[in-house]
Order: C-alpha cells, then structure tokens, then sequence
C-alpha cells in the first residue's frame, strides 16, 4: 500500500508556535477563568463575600429593588438576595462536579472496557447504554430523585447517572480508535501485556477528548441541577440553590422581577465561562 | 483511439474494491438493507423493553413501594376495599418479580395501569394531554429546525469574518440559558407587557408559540453545532476544492455538495433532539401553566402517582427508540458509504488487509 | 551563469511553442509565512513542466494559486502571472471564475477524495459537462461517456452510475483526467496525480496524459516530488526547494548539467536515477564466506486467507544472514500481510515459519515474546507508530522495560547509545515526537528497534512517507547499521528502484503469490516473469547518474 509523501513540520518552528498557543489565552478565556474561579470561591469560601445572612428574615426590608447596599435586591423575606445566591452557589455547583465526577468515572471505566475488551463485554456494555440513552436524561433524573428523595446531593447523583451514558459512549469511540493505532500493536512487539497497554498507551491517549467533554457537560449538570431544583425537586427552603431561587421568584415575577433575573444572570454567566473554556479545550487539541 | 484502449482495463486491478457484476447490484443491497432493517428492528424491542425494566428498577424498588405508600396515605381518600382492589392489581404483595412482570406485559400490550390520584386509565390521562404536547413539541422542532439551518447557513455564507464568528458562538450561548429562564422572560414580555397571552389561558397561538420559543432554543444548539462542524469538514474535503476546479460558484457548491453529506450527522441528532424535547416538556409546560404531559407528569411527582410515572417514562423512551430506529433505516439511504452493520459494529474497521481497504461505519460508535 | 529566462527560451523546441502560461516573481504567503519567494517559469503550449520539489517547497501552493484556489488566509504578495495573454493574478475571482474547468483543468492528488462520496460520479460529471453549453442533458450525457471511453475506461455506462467509493484509486483517477479533460482546456493542472497509485497503474495514468497531449495539444503543469517520474515524462523542469526556484530547464538538460547543488543532491538521492549508490557495499557482501552463514529466516509455503479473501497462497522464501531480502509487490500482493505473519501479528493457516532455530508459527503469545527479542519492526509510518504521549527516552526504552533488560542505569545507557547509533543528538531524550519530522520519528522508531539488539530487523516501507532526500539519509544509516552489528534486513517495498540499491535478494509477489525470487542482479537483468517485467517497465526510463557514497561513517543529522 503505498504512501503519498507527509509534509513535515520543521522542528523548531513548530515548538515555539506551540509554546506561543499556550501561554496567550484569548481574552475571552482568560475572562471565562476569572469568572469559574470567582464561582468556585463563592461556593468554597461564602462568608468571604458577604456579612448578610441568607436565611435570617427581616420583614422590615422585602421586596426592596437592587441599590448598592443589596445587589440583587431583597427578597419576600427581606433577605439579601445576592447572598442567597451566594450561599446556594455550593449546592449549584459543587454538586455539578460531583455530577460529572460520577458520569466521568463510572461512564469512563464502562467504555474503556467497551473498547478495549470487545466481543460480549462490549455488546452487553453497549445494550445497557443504549437502554440508559434512550429514557430522555431529564425524566429519568426527575424519577431517580423522587425514589432517593428531595435533597441536592441526590439531585447530583441522578444527573451523574444520566451523565454515564454519553460518557461511556465517548470513552468507547476513542479508546476503539487508539486501540487500532499502530503504537498500540507495536507496544505488543515490544512485549507489552494487555494490562500496560491499557493503562499506559490507551487511556494516556484518550482522555484528552473525554476531558474536554467533561467540562462542557459540567456546564449542562448545572442548568440540570438548576432546573429539577426550580420543580421544587432539590432541598428545601431555606436552601437557596439558584434554581429555587429563581422558582421562588417567579411567584412574585410582577412586582419583584430582579428575583428571577439576578440569579439567572448568575447561572448564565457561569454556564457561559464553562462552554468557552470547553471550547478552548477542544480547539487547542 | 487505438492508442489509449490499447492502455490496459484494470477490472482485474487488485487494488480495487469489489466489483460486483452490474445485474446484482440492486438485488444484493436490497436484501442486505431488509436484514439490517430486521436486526435494528428487533434490537429496538429488547431496549424498549429494558427501558421499562430500569425505570421500574427507579421508580417502584428505589423508591421502596410507593404504590403501597400512596395507596395507603389518607389524602388519596380511598376505602379499605378500593384499596385492596387496587394493590392485587398492582400485585404489590407479590414479589418484585411478579409485579415488574405484570407492569411490563400489559405495557407491552398497551394497558398501562389506574392512576391513584385520578382513578382514571393512565392511557386516558395521557391521551388527552398528549395533542397539546404534541402541539408544543411539533412547534418547537420546526423553529429549532430553522435556526438551526439559519445558523448553519450563516456560518458559511455570511459576508464578514467578524460576523460569521459571532454566529458560530450563538449555539454556545444557546446552551447557556436554561429553558425556564427563556420562558419566563418570554412570559414578562408577551404576556406582562404586550397582554398578548393570559398566563392563566395559555393556549393560544401566541403563548404556544412563545413557549415552543424556550422548549426550541437550547435543543436547536447541539443540532447547528453539529451542521456548522459538519459543513466546516465537508467543505474542505478535497472534493470541495475540485468541484471549485470545476468552475462552481460558491452557493452551488454548498446546495449539492456539502449539504448531503453533512446531513447524515444531522439525522442522527434529530433522533436525540426528539428525546431532549420530552425533557424539556416537562419544565416548559409547568412554567407556561399549559396542559399536556409534562404536567401529568408534575402532578404524579407531587402525588406520587407511581403507575402514571412509570407510563410517562416509559412512553418517552419509547418515542425515543423509535425515532433512533427511523434515523438509522434513513441515514443509509442518503449517505451509501455506511456499512449495514448494527449499532454495535463488530470491529468497525477491517484491519488492512495489505489492500487498503477500510469499512467504516460512519456514524461513529452509535 | 544562464539567467531562467534565458534557459527557457533557449532550447531548441521553443521555436514552435508560444508561451501559454508565464509566471513571473510570484511570492504567496500563508498568513505570515511566506511559502513561495520570487517564482518565475514559463510554459508554452502544447508542452509539459514539472514542478519538482519535497514538502515545503511550495509547489503545490503554486499551483493552486495558478488556478486561484488557494486556501484562505493564503495571500499572493507580488508577481505577476499571464494565461493565453490575460493577466491572471490581479483580476477579481468573479472574473476568472469563466476559466476555471473551461480553459484551466485541475487534476488532483488524491482520487479518492476528489469527488462528493454521496453523488454518483455521472452527476458530478454533468457540472463539468454544463461548460460545454450543450443543448440538452441527453447530449452532455453522450458527450461523458465518450469522455470515459477515451481515457480508456471499460464500461462507462457502470461507470457514470457509480458512486466514488466503488471505484479503484486507478479507475477514479482516470474518471478525474477525463472530467478535466473534458471541455478541452489548454491548460491542465495535476498535483501529484500518480503518488497513492501502484507503479502499474502509474504508468498507465501517465501514458495518458501523454497521449492527451499529443492529440488534444493539451499543456500540462505537472507537481510532483518524485524526480525520476518528471524527468521521463515533461518537457521541461523547475525545480523548487523552500518556495525558491534552484533549477529552471529543459529536463534534458537540467539533467545532463545540474547547476545547483540541490538538484545534484536529488539526483545522488532518487533510487531510479542513482541505481548503483551502494553498489560497492554489495560487493564487499557478496563474498563466499558471507554467503555461506546460512539462512536465517525461512518461510515455507505459507498461506493465510481472511473470510473469502486469500491474503498469502503457498509463500516460500529464505532470508539470508547478514543480507538484505526485499518482498516487491503493489497493493493487494500479500507483502504486508507475510510480514505481519512472520511476526506472529496474525496466524498462518498453513506453511511453516523458521526464525533462527526453531519453528515459530505454531507459538503461543509467550512463545512468540522470546522470539520477538530478536526479531523487532520498523512500521512505514513514523507518524503513527509512536506514542504522541511518550518521550523519546520512555519510547527507545519501552523494550528493555517490558522485557526486564538490565537495571536502571543500564537501560538509560543503551538508550543513549541508541539514540546516537541512528545519528540523533541526546537531547532528543527528552522531547516529544510531536516536536520532530518525520525523517527524526522515523531514527527513533529505529533506535526502539534496535535497542534490543535484535538480528533480524522487519522494515516495512519505512520510508515511503518521507522526502527522498530523507529518504536516502535513512538507507545510508540503515547501510551503516547492518554492517556494523551484523543485521538482517526484511525490507517490504512496492518502489522496485528502491529495491534495486538496497537489496541482496529479492522476491516478487503478486495477489497473495511469489511470482519470480532471486538476487538482485538476476531479477533486474532477467526477469522471467510477465508480472516482473510490466513492473520493470513501469520503472520511469531516465537517464542513469553513477554516484556512489561513502556511508559507513556516521552520518551527520
């Protein structure tokens, strides 16, 4: 089989204009960052951010619209709403990692099995992500909520195991694709077992593309989280994930519209930060 | 031209392909396709029937008896008698076994159980919800249909540089709202301030066009993303740049070439699109205060009302299976390099035989 | 010195051509990259140039930006270029736009990608055919089948019903040549149309541009990298290297008479051209005592056979101790999947393998583990055969880790004397593959091999993906090798000149079969067998250039 001449990149410009894509993050990114670790602090360290209380009631002060002592209003309760969201940053987003942790790793471990051993593992592994894709993802984390009960961890458990599926799928595809390089087979003539392969050669390989997907569908866990929390599916108030928050405020959309909008433009934003850097992941590839 | 016949045939050229004889063509494919039809038809039965399995595993043993628990709880407003009734249809003294064989036989045969909040036939309850879904659903597809290909198009054509990198980060943006957050703007604005819709009488045309906005908008982004990705690919093949050779103009190029190619991905979302719309129902519904399945569902989740949950789902994945199987029997026949093979490809690629030659299934790991 | 001009107007057969396409100081860019620098060459009708040069020479870009086809973010910076007395370079694409396909034709380098996989080929015919302005479809339709016949294809009724993917690479390229040819261009345009072609069927392709622009006094604009091939078949040549014109001529005098150091070069490097580079290694070799050492590989009537395709039918031969054997043959032949059982990569169904003493084609994986210290591969593309995640230390050493050879220390001296052994400098150690060309991923694919310090080294086309100035550089290091450790060479090939230099003996496979096996000189002076000589006669017939090198010392990289 012969083989067309491959043009060749000429060493040493090629390293710098690698070195060059890495270190100049387009500004966008580098915005996208600063937005991530802002969330990730508010979620870790909420106290930090303010002196408010998010659950002790003033009903001297509801209803009282943004201004520069409350940033996001007050809420039926007088509560500070900007605290509120801070405060339910944790339950929104940290459960999301844990979301994407459980359909990364489990996902992960049942596709790279799916590739790698083939023949009835792959074909029973394969049925049973078929079945787990087909019940549309948000339906089947509504039952699994209702079944484990009405608190966020198990909103993120749900999501997790939704998540599996994709996951499975993705790790599969690439560890299929690596499998059949030609690294691979010489690996075996260089007396490899099937065990180093795996670990060193395969997995190595494939979970660069997983990794980006990981952070795209970390996003998606938040607005699933969000969205099962705005049901009422999460933990109860006072909890105030933000997309209780945003379910409260819709009961008063009229007269206190910043309810509803203050902390969607949170969710917004941050899900906005994550699919850029999901992008940037994907394209620096 | 005596000079060029006498170059040689190559119909022995071992480097090429198979060379079936002309008069077969037509016959094998045939039959080639109506067995990978059968095969992707009964693998659609066992994973309907192993969606049910599961979501009776979620609903009725994670959820420790909750028909029992319903049942038995005084807001369900039942007599001892009617209750007892009930639990030997359900079989809930039964084993577990017993009962998931109950529910899935007469799923399989279309009954599909009693609500307890209503007393009514779940099959009833859904079907009278079911036109107003459909309605909303059918909607929302289309106007994720458009933007999709507005997008798509746009991301090819549009005349700036500038321009058209503003459209291909639409999508992305698209994911970033959640549905709620789209309708409940959307009710601010069309029912609040242009009192075009009540929020207590949504059905009209307005208010279902304006809830099928929120249900479209985030499902129509993985749909561009993937025709955008597609006709960036299929616009730099090779064959592209020929057909460019061969004096096309650029439009031309786009509607009979890079169309048809790209569109065997999008098919396959489509399938995936019908299942995120289910999802998407339930909240959409529930914030426009419409009628129709997702709030059959709401209401069971808040009663718990375990034989209409364990329908609604089970119906879902359902449509969803078939609307997979619909895909995988079309994408053949528009793109003819997809091999016949099953979902489950064995393999996937033939290893080179010393000839160069690669069967690949194209839609990926599907 | 002759300026370009000049030489282009001085040969002898100018008198009856006027120029058709004059290029003149052409520089492009690839956004701030400049790829071609101040290009100047004429071609007149009725006649054929080559554009020769490796990667990077920007000859392909060339020839896009002759057809103003060129990627975006590709700029021209300055030049100017003339078709049929137009200005070209200038002009908006809306008005060149008419000349592409009617008066400038494009052939491509890869048919299997040139045509929409989802369309039938006579569809896609049909938009070629729309430039003729024929009155009706039923017309166009006559005129395409005419067309396929032309080029010589059998059955254009299947043909124009067909979709790309059911055709050969040699079929379809023929479809190409015919679609271009089709409303009688002056001017075509072929990149690289034969490379991804068996030799046979090469020359068939080429003989038809031949005959095409014999009766049709078509021009053609050939680009290709392979040198041996323009010399034979174009009138005149220009050679490139970095976007820089080295050479501009005649090709027959640009042969007899390089004037620049890197055409010289090319013609030390290209197998067809230097046929005898090695010829005093061979015969140092050639001694009776060498010769007696034996066998030491043996395949005895090996056969494997996949579902209903018969790989390899009944395979005999023998490899020599110390010596270079070369499996010939184009796709299909079962070179590769020989070697692949001689590996223990696949099961034969029948034969017997003997590698040194013993029998191997019965092993179990342990088994074939111990025979595979002695017996490594190199692979052909040194892309793909190493782990872009690895560095180069952890590849050379992935051997001695996996089979416990020596303790740490040890293993990182071999490594390092691997690595200097195939001409690489220590730092390499340290980087990645991602950061070194294909000739540099292809040493240290061969450092892994070596490490071990195997006796039998497998190389399967190990260079055909690389340049042919790489190329040479790589046989000159493997030259070196074998007679400093005594290595026996398997050498896979489908490039017989290739053959020719490298190889003591050789066998020549043909759908699965051994057709024709003896030592080099026999095969190449004699050939007994039909298939053997329509593969010798595909051999581009240039004139021959005796430069013989010294390439036992260690080569600098």
């Amino acid at each position: 089989m012969s083989f067309a001449a491959v043009p060749q990149p000429a060493g040493p410009r090629l390293l710098s204009r690698r070195r060059l894509r890495v270190l100049a993050l387009p500004p966008t990114v580098l915005l996208s960052f600063v937005i991530v670790a802002i969330v990730l602090l508010w979620a870790l360290f909420p106290s930090l951010f303010t002196s408010h209380s998010p659950v002790t009631a003033v009903p001297t002060q509801k209803f009282l619209p943004i201004s520069s002592a409350h940033w996001f209003g007050t809420d039926y309760l007088g509560r500070d709403n900007f605290t509120r969201v801070i405060y339910g940053t944790r339950s929104s987003v940290l459960n999301a990692f844990v979301a994407v942790g459980i359909g990364l790793l489990v996902g992960g471990v049942f596709g790279l099995l799916a590739g790698f051993l083939g023949g009835i593992t792959d074909a029973l592994i394969g049925r049973g992500v078929d079945v787990l894709l087909a019940i549309p993802g948000f339906l089947l984390a509504v039952v699994l909520v209702v079944s484990l009960g009405f608190n966020t961890i198990n909103v993120a458990i749900a999501t997790g195991i939704t998540m599996t599926a994709i996951f499975a799928r993705i790790m599969r595809a690439e560890t299929l694709k690596i499998r059949q390089s030609v690294f691979v087979e010489s690996s075996y003539l260089q007396g490899g077992s099937p065990l180093f392969v795996l670990f060193r050669h395969i997995l190595p390989n494939a979970y660069r593309s997983v990794l980006a997907l990981a952070v795209l569908q970390l996003g998606n866990a938040i607005i699933i989280i969000a969205a099962i929390a705005f049901l009422g599916y999460g933990s109860p108030p006072p909890a105030s994930d933000w997309g209780l928050l945003i379910s409260n405020g819709a009961n008063y959309q009229q007269i206190a519209p910043w309810l509803i909008y203050c902390p969607a433009a949170v969710v917004v934003i941050t899900v906005l930060s994550i699919n850029r850097i999901s992008r940037w992941l994907r394209n620096t590839n | 031209m005596s000079a060029i016949s006498a170059l040689g045939s190559e119909t022995a050229d071992p480097a090429s392909g198979s060379h079936p004889p002309d008069d077969r063509i037509g016959v094998r494919s045939r039959r080639r396709y109506l067995l990978y039809a059968l095969r992707r038809v009964i693998q659609a039965i066992f994973v309907i029937i192993l969606a049910y399995v599961i979501t009776f595993f979620v609903i009725s043993v994670l959820g420790s008896n909750p028909i029992q628990t319903t049942l038995s709880s005084p807001q369900a407003g039942l007599d001892p008698s009617s209750i007892k009734k009930l639990e030997a249809y359900y079989g809930v003294n039964g084993s577990i076994l017993h009962q998931l064989w109950l529910g899935l036989s007469r799923f399989l045969r279309g009954q599909l159980g009693t609500s307890l909040q209503y007393h009514l036939p779940v099959s009833k309850l859904i079907l009278t919800a079911l036109p107003y879904t459909l309605k909303l659903g059918g909607m929302a597809l289309l106007i994720s249909l458009l933007f999709a290909c507005l997008l798509a198009y746009g991301s090819q054509r549009f005349p700036l540089a500038a321009g058209r990198s503003f459209i291909r980060s639409i999508p992305s943006f698209f994911l970033s709202v959640p549905n709620f957050v789209i309708g409940l703007l959307l009710i601010e604005l069309f029912s609040f301030h242009f009192h075009t819709f009540d929020v207590l009488n949504p059905d009209n045309l307005v208010g279902t066009i304006c809830a099928a906005f929120a249900l479209a908008i985030p499902i129509s982004a993985p749909l561009s993303e993937v025709l955008i990705a597609n006709l960036d690919t299929e616009g730099a093949q090779e064959y592209a740049l020929v057909a460019r050779s061969r004096g096309l103009t650029e439009a031309k190029l786009f509607l009979r070439h890079l169309v048809k190619p790209s569109s065997v991905p999008a098919i396959t979302m489509f399938a995936i699109i019908i299942g995120e719309l289910m999802g998407g129902a339930l909240i959409t519904e529930e914030v426009f205060g419409r009628t129709g399945v997702g709030t059959v569902m709401y209401q069971a989740v808040t009663t718990g009302d375990a034989p209409v949950l364990q329908a609604v789902v089970a119906l879902a994945a359902a449509v969803f299976v078939v609307a997979n199987l619909i895909a995988d029997l079309v994408a053949p026949l528009v793109d003819p390099r997809i091999e016949l093979v099953g979902p489950r490809a064995a393999g996937g690629l033939v290893r080179g035989l010393g000839r160069g030659f690669q069967a690949g299934n194209l839609l990926g790991s599907r | 010195m002759a300026t370009q001009h000049e030489l282009a107007h001085s040969a002898p057969d100018a008198a009856t051509s006027e120029t058709l396409l004059g290029v003149e100081g052409l520089s492009v860019a690839y956004g701030d990259q400049q790829v071609v620098s101040d290009v100047s060459f004429t071609l007149g009708r009725g006649e054929s140039l080559a554009l020769i040069g490796e990667s990077g020479s920007g000859k392909t870009t060339i020839a896009r930006t002759v057809l103003r086809l060129l990627p975006k973010g590709a700029r021209i910076l300055g030049g100017r270029m003339d078709f049929d007395g137009r200005e070209i370079a200038g002009i908006s694409d809306r008005a060149f736009r008419p000349l592409r396909g009617a008066q400038l034709g494009f052939v491509p380098q890869d048919p299997g990608n040139a045509l929409n996989p989802v369309r039938t080929i006579g569809v896609q015919a049909h938009e070629t055919a729309r430039l003729l302005k024929l009155k009706s479809r039923g017309e166009e339709r006559e005129r395409i089948l005419e067309t396929f016949a032309e080029v010589g294809l059998p059955d254009p009724k299947r043909i124009y019903r067909s979709h790309p993917h059911e055709l050969s690479g040699g079929m379809l390229q023929r479809v190409l040549i015919g679609l271009a040819v089709m409303p009688r261009p002056s001017l075509i345009v072929a990149d690289e149309p034969t490379s991804g072609l068996d030799v046979t069927i090469q020359k068939v392709v080429l003989d038809l541009f031949e005959e095409l622009k014999r009766s049709l006094g078509l021009s053609l604009l050939f680009i290709t990298h392979d040198l041996a091939i323009a010399a034979e078949r174009a009138d005149h040549l220009v050679v490139l290297k970095d976007g820089v014109v080295q050479e501009h001529g005649p090709s027959k005098s640009v042969f007899a008479n390089p004037k620049s150091d890197y055409t010289r070069e090319l013609q030390a490097d290209v197998p067809a051209i230097n046929p005898n580079r090695y010829r005093s290694i061979h015969l140092a070799r050639n001694t009776a005592e060498r010769n007696a050492l034996g066998s030491q590989i043996e395949v005895r009537s090996v056969s494997k056979t996949f579902g209903d395709v018969v790989a390899v039918d009944d395979v005999s031969f023998a490899v020599q101790r110390g010596k270079t054997h070369a499996l010939v043959g184009e796709s299909g032949s079962g070179k590769t999947t020989t070697v692949r059982l001689l590996l223990g990569l696949e099961h034969a169904d029948g034969g017997e393998i003997v590698v040194g003493d013993g029998v191997v084609n019965g092993h179990s994986r342990s088994q074939w583990r111990s025979v595979r210290r002695h017996l490594q591969l190199v692979y052909q593309n040194p892309f793909t055969s190493l782990d872009p995640t690895w560095r180069v230390g952890r590849i050379v050493r992935e051997p001695l880790d996996r089979f416990g050879v020596g303790d740490k220390d040890e293993r990182r001296e071999r490594v390092a004397e691997a690595i200097r052994s195939v001409g690489l400098p220590e730092e390499m150690i340290a980087r990645k593959p991602a950061n070194l060309s294909g000739g540099q991923r292809q040493r240290v694919a061969i450092a892994r091999a070596l490490v071990m310090r195997p006796e039998v080294l497998v190389l399967d086309e190990p260079t055909s993906a690389l340049d042919v100035t790489v190329q040479a550089e790589i046989i000159d290091l493997l030259f070196r090798l074998q007679s400093e450790l005594g290595l026996t060479y398997l050498f896979v090939s489908h490039d017989l000149s290739l053959v020719r230099q490298l190889a003591d003996t050789v066998s020549v496979l043909h759908d699965g079969r051994v057709v024709e096996q003896g030592t080099v000189e026999k095969i190449f002076a004699n050939p007994e067998n039909p298939y053997t000589q329509a593969l010798l006669q595909a051999i581009p017939a240039v004139p021959r250039v005796d430069q013989s090198r010294r390439v036992l010392d260690p080569a600098p990289v």
